[in-house]
């Protein structure tokens, strides 16, 4: 042992120095807190549709008239946050910018994603005013209790999203014991003419409440939305980690009655509303082989079921063909506002499962996740497949590269997209 | 009370006694940091080519298990911060603007530091002291993860004998594997009473070929509310710097 010692304590002598020979010493100076600071990210992305012209969703958008069978399009972003501190106060911003093109427009959008002006008096209690986009929930790719933020794009969840305007703050208190963190966050949204437009109905304060608890080892919030612009709705959630590599979440949503157009495939329509039940189970596990599994169970209460959906699907089948027929625009015109809403969202189904597979440092090379996404409609059976690859490697550079496979028959969920497989590579540069 | 343990630990570093390993385990905790302190450290990563990417990291610390990192960069980290209570660890990223939970054993950097290097608590606070060995101007104890939420079921410490500070740790698996080997040099005056290794440099046989090097500066004794170890405060903590 001792021999073996030597040994060690020579090749950690010999390494101490090539280490300093190799690194110079770090000097922290250069890091210090700035009053005002900004930075973001420019992405230039592109992307090949092969559309699907025998889809409910393709018909309806300006494809349909396009009689297109692929698209190819080009996107640039830029994205620029920063801060401004000045005494307890600091104000944070995140803007958005996009230029997209293809062979059918070029569009432009800039957005105010977040800004929003905070006071700190302590580490316990902030104050905040301005716009801003609150994450709530412990689901991945779905968030039941996300009650004050715009809806999540499954297919991308960590993307940043537009907030909308409130005042909200944060009351902290550690008790110690068993409940170890207290967190109370009250927020209110106002929608007038003037603001948060899309948040529902003009004219209401919408308060909004969340509690945030660690008993123990587990995480749990109770959350809250008072009827206003939009109906009335608790929850609840939580996530703990049963093991080291092993973490478990859920959400549960009771929703108040909220309205549901109903369509049948002769193009009746139904005014209706329900309360729903909106819940999810989840977990994340990491393999010793380093690679992260997460699967997610998604109860959409509000959902539509496999026959509800392919009624709707048949009925814009009819109304394109009969308006192609100059039968009238009238039912078309109906069919498409639907799509606008609740049929037209990312997942109007009632029932999903989300599995996504992703590996680190794939190959044995550091910085390479490829990553493969099973999103299904575990009503009729027709899913999305999403190999991707992404690279990290290179300072400030991410390079991903995505495919979105989607199968499923007529008058399915992901059998009715607009497209049938998409193909999209980025690169986004960090400043 | 203090004269005595300081008698004691003092004769330890003679070699003279038989060895109490929990108590120096404790001591080469408190060398290695303070319990309660803040700092800055880069880690750089370094690739079989020669190519490199760094991070800064502002480190805070309270009690036995309260840490959090704040990553100023790169650009790409930004922003990030990490919080671990115990065995509790959370990643919050600026642009998904929440915390959600994350596991010891991955890395945040996706380097070969893992989350359990990056947010390190006390040795002593995660491992019982299995065996200690004198040997020829070192101590080498055997540590053994006190539950299964601990990133490495078995340490080999080699410690420094006269200054109690670790030289080398080999980092085990359950089943015995050796996943990583961290070396101690650069012993550094900090000020303020502590003197203890600024660069560690860490290599793993199953990345043959990429080292990753972690620096430290600016380490100071602080103290900051237990609020501020917090989920809710986690997206303010940038601005607990001074």
């Amino acid at each position: 042992m001792n021999a073996g010692w030597c040994c060690l304590a020579l090749a950690a002598a010999l390494a101490a120095p090539a280490a300093r020979a190799e690194e110079p010493a770090f000097d922290a100076s250069r890091f210090e807190k700035k009053a005002f600071e900004i930075g973001g990210y420019a992405e230039l992305k592109q992307e090949h549709l092969t559309l699907n012209r025998s889809g409910a969703l393709y018909k309806l958008s300006t494809l349909g008239a396009s009689g297109r069978d692929g698209l190819d399009r080009s996107t640039g972003t830029l994205q620029l946050g920063g801060k401004l501190r000045h005494g307890s106060g600091t104000f944070d911003f995140r803007t958005n910018s996009s230029w997209a093109h293809d062979a059918l427009s070029t569009q432009a959008d800039h957005r105010l994603y977040e800004g929003a002006l905070s006071f700190r008096s302590s580490e316990r209690t902030t104050l905040e005013a301005g716009k801003r986009a609150l994450r709530w929930g412990k689901g991945y790719a779905f968030n039941p209790i996300a009650f004050v933020e715009r809806a999540k794009d499954p297919n991308d969840p960590n993307l940043a999203r537009e907030g909308f305007w409130l005042l909200d703050g944060d009351f902290i208190s550690n008790p110690g014991g068993r409940v170890r963190t207290v967190a109370f966050t009250p927020v209110l949204v106002p929608v007038t003419g003037a603001i948060n437009g899309d948040f529902g109905a003009r004219g209401h304060l919408n308060p909004a409440a969340k509690l945030y608890l660690l008993v123990h080892d587990v995480d749990i919030d109770l959350a809250w939305l008072g009827q206003g612009s939009r109906a009335g709705r608790f929850g609840a959630d939580f996530a703990t980690n049963l093991a080291q590599n092993f973490e478990v979440h859920g959400e549960w949503a009771r929703v108040g009655a909220t309205p549901k157009p109903l369509v049948d495939a002769s193009g009746r329509f139904t005014p209706s509303s329900q309360q729903s039940t909106d819940w999810l189970l989840g977990l994340r596990y990491l393999t010793e082989g380093d690679t992260t599994w997460i699967g997610e169970y998604f109860h959409n209460g509000s959902g539509f079921d496999a026959a509800q959906l392919r009624d709707f699907d048949t009925f814009a089948g009819t109304a394109f063909e009969r308006f192609l027929q100059g039968g009238g625009s009238t039912a078309l015109e109906l069919a498409q506002a639907l799509a606008q809403g609740a049929y037209g969202r990312p997942n109007p189904g009632r029932d999903y499962l989300y599995v996504r597979a992703q590996q680190k440092d794939a190959f044995g090379i550091v910085y390479f996740q490829p990553a493969l996404t099973l999103m299904a409609n575990l009503h009729d059976r027709s899913f999305q497949l999403t190999p991707e690859l992404l690279y990290t490697g290179i300072n400030n550079l991410e390079l991903r590269a995505r495919a979105y496979l989607l199968r499923g028959g007529s008058g399915t969920d992901f059998g009715e997209k607009q497209a049938r497989r998409k193909l999209e590579v980025y690169a986004r540069y960090y400043f | 009370m203090k004269l005595l343990a300081t008698l004691a630990l003092a004769f330890f570093a003679q070699g003279a006694l038989a060895l109490d390993g929990a108590q120096i385990l404790q001591k080469v905790d408190r060398n290695l940091e303070p319990e309660s302190y803040e700092s800055y450290r880069q880690l750089v990563d370094i690739q079989p080519d020669g190519s490199r990417k760094e991070y800064v990291l502002w480190t805070i610390k309270k009690g036995r298990d309260k840490v959090i990192a704040l990553f100023l960069a790169p650009p790409s980290d930004k922003g990030r911060a990490t919080l671990r209570l115990g065995d509790n660890m959370w990643l919050y990223m600026p642009e998904v603007g929440r915390p959600i939970r994350i596991t010891s054993l991955q890395s945040v950097t996706g380097s070969v530091f893992n989350n359990a290097d990056i947010l390190r608590i006390d040795y002593s606070a995660e491992y019982d002291v299995k065996g200690a060995e004198e040997l020829e101007g070192a101590l080498l104890l055997d540590l053994k993860a006190r539950t299964g939420e601990v990133a490495y079921d078995r340490l080999k410490m080699w410690v420094d004998k006269s200054l109690l500070l670790p030289v080398t740790i080999e980092a085990y698996t359950a089943s015995g594997m050796l996943v990583k080997t961290l070396r101690f040099s650069n012993v550094k005056d900090f000020g303020g009473g502590i003197k203890r290794p600024a660069t560690l440099t860490t290599d793993s046989p199953l990345h043959k070929g990429y080292k990753s090097v972690m620096q430290w500066s600016g380490m100071k004794r602080a103290n900051f509310p237990d609020e501020a170890f917090t989920l809710n405060a986690l997206p303010r903590v940038q601005e607990l710097r001074k």
